[in-house]
């Protein structure tokens, strides 16, 4: 996804570690020692969001949330960014969804079933995939009509017209026949025999890479007969001049108009019910939005010391973006029944550069890898409800991620002490021709990191002081956090040896959405590359090709386990942590938070109390 | 006067010009995050952003884009289109100005009410428990960050998180129009946090300056004269003393119009202020230049105005 919750997340420290850290090391094994023990947080009454129940609230009321971020944008198929899916969710229909309590199990949502061989929606050795759609759903007025499949297809074709800026169609739509030269115009590989069904034919078996894809919003209908008009324009107009919605929600608008009407930007937003949307089209139980809510009344702006309090305090709210970290333990201390945590929030890592330096060689990355002191990481970051020590690079709730070592990670000696081993980074050190087991080359290693907060110039320093216990010569270059990535760390050719503030999180649940825009090297370009560590190692290449055109989900799930413990063995990078988001809401408010969208909440199964 | 006025305009224009220029300098020289990557998804291809650098005109040369924009503000009023929501930023800053000069002529209001006099009886009861109180007072003000005073109320006095909720909380403005009572009662907190400040500085400065005149010879000689001390102080004192508070008064009506971003913020009013820090956030560019441009347009204005009401004020300027 394209941002993560920004500088505010990076900086719930200090105080949390104060005030938590004596519930933490309690009950959880993996803080304040080198234990890589599955770890616990220290859960109270209602945090457990796996186990949310997400039905049996109270229909009726006003949500007032406040968020200090704004939206980007309100077109289903340009968003990507977490706010922005908390709004997409309530108003739009996907073909597939996660329920609110799952992060790896996708449900129907425009869709009758979701697609297998079993059912007979997956074929041709996953090479073919027929969905069936609701026959009874609408769009929103002023369009009224009912959804067809040409409408879906409109929704993914246009994910391809540069005026629609989708981030994401080229990655995992790419298979989809006719869609390697697509500019938004017809697809030829996506079919729709009769008004309920579309089929997708794909030119490889990646049937499990485009169904994880179906469940972003990009999949959303739209009115086939009317979106060119407004995808003419560059950038296209289409959620800002017009759109209609499918979900139980919508944007308030006049005749389809949002701007101006519902959403003034940087100000406001309201979502009203839907009086199209209907609550019996829905196939399965595992999803079936109960829309108690009669209105969602966003407030932007505004500082998030401010907003974290007036929400705990007050009646009738939510916080939408990531609470600072004083409301955190605030919230934990005083009001616990008010916060929630979820940790398929995505993780961090320290990126090694592999393409040029000394990290080419891999027993030094090893020796790197085994050094970094993680645990002190967390504590920096705020102590156990900030994340817990990473130890691979798929995230905990992600398909693969148990197969590949659960929170242990996989068994290798340089991923074994999470507080850091020094013994063992000089043994690699050693074994990289450096017989003292300190490093004495020339090169001077350049650390280019965030200085946006206290915190990342702490991770920085950490980090710092790790590389020169190992003889390393640095040179530590600091700067805002979007010049080090725009100028520095996402810039191949100006790509330095260390970026401590590296991270992914996942689009679907999937391995390719964790592992493949890393780290493959097919994934490195020359502007705005994620791939930060220019990891082009053939064979991590070769496997997760394999693994992305394995048909059968479970042995799918077991491909990618295998890439990631791959990825851990040629210690590509340093896995730090693996994050966790709180969120807030008032007291009288049932919050039902989307433990896949890093725990948002979903204003589509949230009430009032 | 009036030629005087005339050239002062059109040097404030060529001013604007400058200002203008040196923001789109600095914000293409310094390093600073490019609007086509922070539009384009974490996953786009190259043809996708190139195609958005087209878009937002980004491939042309500097002069170019600088000679575009000029056009577009003084042909066509047109500060562009934000590169983060594609909203036009004319109309952006102009939703935003109402709430900016709410909050700026209400503050203005509360602190010279409250500074001038503060500082002329300090200044006449000079050395008395008066003057020292209103002087300790006025630099207690004056020593409180604008963001730690404005917490300070809001925990205090805020309704939701207050400790006594007398008065509205963040986030409960409204426009004038839209109710007066609840506009007014919203911006009581915000204008005593900015006045606060403010009347501190000036009613030092006031007590200095008429400290200083009335020690003038002038002075001495209106009262030798049997001018009663009341219209010594108010028709010959406070007449000269004032002048450089004016100035500074201009320059601060000025700067606030540009936005108060700390108060906005932390009271959440959606002014030019936090439109502009929001921006920032955003390296969104023609938001930033636009916000900076009528900035530095409220100083000109400001300033010219302040020129004009010395040559009232004082008879010995005369502009020519």
């Amino acid at each position: 996804m394209k941002h993560y919750r920004k500088a505010l997340y990076a900086s719930v420290v200090g105080l949390l570690a104060v005030g938590v850290s004596a519930c933490g090391s309690s009950n959880n094994g993996g803080s304040g020692g080198s234990s890589n023990a599955t770890p616990k947080l220290p859960l109270k009454a209602g945090e457990n969001a796996a186990a949310e129940q997400i039905y049996g609230g109270k229909k009726g009321g006003t949500l007032n949330v406040l968020s200090s971020e704004d939206f980007i944008s309100q077109d289903p198929g340009g968003m990507y960014f977490a706010l922005d899916y908390a709004v997409g969710y309530a108003t739009q229909r996907p073909l597939f969804v996660y329920p609110p309590n799952s992060s790896d199990t996708l449900a129907p949502d425009l869709a009758t079933a979701v697609p297998s061989t079993s059912n007979g929606g997956i074929t041709d050795g996953g090479k073919t995939i027929t969905v069936h759609i609701q026959p009874n759903v609408k769009f929103s007025p002023p369009v009224n009509r009912t959804v067809t499949s040409a409408d879906v297809k409109a929704a993914i074709q246009r994910l391809f017209n540069p005026n629609v800026g989708n981030g994401y169609a080229s990655a995992y739509f790419n298979n989809i026949v006719g869609a390697a030269n697509a500019k938004g115009g017809p697809i030829s590989g996506i079919t729709t025999p009769n008004a309920t069904t579309i089929v997708f034919h794909l030119t490889k078996t990646d049937a499990v890479t485009v169904l994880g894809a179906l469940s972003m919003p990009g999949s959303s209908p739209v009115p086939a007969n009317l979106i060119g008009k407004y995808d003419a324009h560059a950038p296209s107009t289409y959620g800002t001049s017009f759109e209609a919605f499918t979900g139980p929600y919508m944007i308030q608008n006049n005749n389809g108009v949002v701007k101006g009407v519902g959403y003034q930007t940087g100000k406001s937003m309201t979502l009203v019910r839907n009086p199209n949307w209907d609550p019996n089209t829905y196939a399965s139980s595992a999803y079936k939005p109960p829309a108690y809510l009669d209105k969602v009344s966003i407030q932007i702006g505004g500082d998030p010391n401010v907003i974290g309090p007036q929400v705990l305090k007050g009646s009738d709210m939510a916080q939408l973006d990531t609470p600072s970290k004083s409301t955190v333990h605030q919230a934990y201390t005083q009001y616990p029944s008010e916060i929630m945590f979820t940790t398929a929030a995505g993780d961090h890592y320290m990126t090694l550069n592999n393409s040029k330096g000394p990290f080419t060689n891999v027993n030094l990355r090893r020796a790197v890898y085994a050094n970094l002191n993680r645990e002190a990481i967390i504590r920096i970051k705020g102590g156990v409800l900030t994340g817990s020590p990473g130890t691979h690079f798929l995230t905990p709730g992600t398909s693969g991620f148990d197969q590949a070592g659960g929170y242990a990670g996989p068994d290798y000696p340089w991923n074994k002490d999470t507080s850091g081993n020094l013994k063992v980074a000089e043994q690699y050190m050693k074994a990289a021709g450096y017989k003292s087991g300190k490093y004495t080359g020339n090169h001077v290693v350049t650390i280019v990191g965030s200085n946006n907060g206290a915190d990342e110039l702490a991770i920085n320093q950490d980090v710092n002081q790790d590389f020169t216990q190992l003889g390393f010569k640095t040179h530590l270059i600091q700067v805002d956090q979007s010049v080090m990535y725009s100028k520095y760390c996402q810039v191949p050719k100006n790509a330095p040896d260390v970026c401590p503030s590296g991270g992914w999180l996942r689009d679907f649940d999937n391995g390719l959405a964790m592992l493949y825009v890393p780290f493959d090297g097919h994934a490195i370009v020359p502007t705005n590359n994620s791939n930060f560590g220019l990891v082009n190692n053939p064979q991590i290449n070769a496997a997760m090709d394999t693994a992305r055109y394995t048909a059968n989900p479970t042995a799918n799930a077991q491909a990618w386990a295998n890439v990631d413990k791959l990825l851990v063995q040629q210690a590509v990078a340093v896995p730090e942590d693996f994050d966790i988001q709180p969120n807030i809401a008032s007291g009288n408010v049932r919050a039902v938070d989307d433990i896949w969208n890093e725990g948002s909440i979903d204003f589509a199964f949230t009430s009032l109390k | 006067m009036l030629r005087y006025i005339t050239r002062r305009i059109l040097w404030g224009i060529v001013l604007l010009i400058l200002v203008s220029a040196l923001t789109f300098i600095l914000f293409q020289v310094f390093p600073t995050t490019d609007p086509a990557l922070l539009r384009a998804g974490r996953n786009s291809n190259q043809a996708d952003i190139q195609h958005i650098r087209v878009e937002l005109g980004l491939t042309h040369p500097i002069y170019v884009q600088f000679w575009d924009y000029m056009k577009g503000i003084f042909l066509h009023f047109n500060f562009g289109y934000s590169y983060y929501s594609q909203a036009s930023v004319t109309s952006l800053i102009f939703n935003r100005l109402p709430a900016t000069i709410s909050l700026t002529v209400g503050a203005v209001v509360l602190w010279v009410v409250m500074g001038i006099p503060v500082g002329i009886i300090s200044a006449i009861k000079r050395g008395t428990f008066l003057d020292r109180a209103s002087m300790t007072s006025a630099l207690t003000f004056v020593s409180m960050p604008t963001f730690w005073l404005g917490l300070l109320v809001l925990y205090l006095f805020g309704q939701v998180v207050g400790l006594v909720q007398i008065f509205p909380g963040p986030g409960s403005y409204v426009g004038l129009t839209v109710n007066p009572v609840k506009w007014f009662t919203s911006l009581i907190l915000p204008w005593f946090v900015l006045a606060a400040t403010q009347a501190a500085i000036y009613s030092r400065l006031l007590r200095g300056n008429l400290l200083e005149v009335m020690g003038e010879d002038y002075i001495r000689t209106a009262r030798a004269k049997g001018v009663r001390e009341g219209r010594v102080i108010f028709k010959h004192g406070i007449r000269s003393a004032i002048t450089p508070v004016l100035t500074v008064l201009g320059i601060d009506i000025g700067g606030l119009l540009g936005g108060a971003v700390i108060t906005e913020t932390i009271f959440e009013i959606h002014g030019i202020g936090l439109l502009n820090i929001q921006a920032i956030n955003h390296s969104d560019f023609p938001i930033v230049q636009g916000t900076t441009l009528l900035a530095a347009m409220f100083v000109i204005v400001a300033n010219i105005v302040v020129d004009v009401a010395y040559a009232y004020l004082d008879p010995r300027v005369r502009y020519s």
